[in-house]
């Protein structure tokens, strides 16, 4: 079965962002796939590669990139959400003369057409957070 | 594209929570990529119908982005009439250019109906 996950927690604010990374896990080794995993809302935190959480704490994004690496999976974040919380491209920070980029490795930024699409080709959309 | 049926739910008053502004943004852009996503507002989200003055709080009206909703074919909006009585707003209060009010007296049985359920 395909999944695609909507993740409206940010990481150390909502339990939802983690939650969302366990779910990830189990859909995948119970031999379903993930179409998308897309980033909304306050989700878009999720994809800065600029959160150094303490060392004791989980690192949701360490834990994202192994396994988009393992799984290459679609990582999206929303680009209007992203603009409006800092969350930048090279291509978009130089767009929008800012003085940093901080998109993490593995997620891509892209317009809410494709949360459109991955409802319509997805056999489950699961919320998280929010 | 396949097509699938897809109903939208409001669950935040406007200006409280970035997921009313946004939510509604994902109901137009799922409407313009010939998606047309049936609309519902429960809980707090019935309170995006009532007219208010957003740039009191420096906030753009979210009410304009319910207004072009039928512009991009949502011409109907459901409303959880439990919602509507718990915060003491009367229905015969509420309307909105070009579109109908639907009260729904059984929110679940209408959300089970859908393919897929988008949550804002």
């Amino acid at each position: 079965m395909q999944f695609t996950l909507v993740i409206y927690g940010a990481p150390h604010a909502s339990e939802g962002a983690a939650t969302a990374l366990r779910f990830a896990r189990a859909v995948l080794a119970s031999g379903h796939e993930i179409y998308r995993v897309f980033f909304y809302g306050d989700g878009i935190h999720n994809g800065s590669a600029l959160a150094a959480p303490p060392q004791d704490e989980q690192d949701l994004l360490a834990q994202w990139q192994q396994l988009q690496q393992a799984h290459n999976l679609d990582l999206t974040l929303c680009i209007a959400a992203a603009q409006r919380r800092g969350v930048l491209s090279e291509s978009e920070a130089k767009r929008l003369e800012k003085p940093a980029v901080n998109i993490a490795a593995g997620f891509t930024l892209a317009g809410l057409g494709q949360l459109a699409e991955a409802a319509a080709l997805s056999d489950r959309v699961v919320t998280f957070g929010g | 594209m396949p097509r699938k049926s897809i109903l939208a739910i409001c669950r935040h008053a406007p200006y409280g929570n970035a997921l009313a502004r946004e939510g509604l943004e994902a109901i137009l852009a799922c409407a313009a990529m010939d998606q047309v996503p049936a609309v519902l507002l429960i809980n707090d989200g019935v309170f995006l119908l009532l007219e208010q003055d957003a740039q009191q709080i420096g906030e753009k009206n979210l009410r304009r982005n319910l207004a072009a909703l039928p512009m991009f074919g949502v011409e109907t909006l459901h409303l959880c009439e439990r919602s509507l009585r718990e915060r003491g707003i009367d229905p015969a209060q509420l309307s909105l250019p070009g579109t109908e009010l639907k009260l729904l007296q059984n929110p679940g049985a209408f959300i089970a109906g859908f393919d897929q359920v988008l949550s804002f």
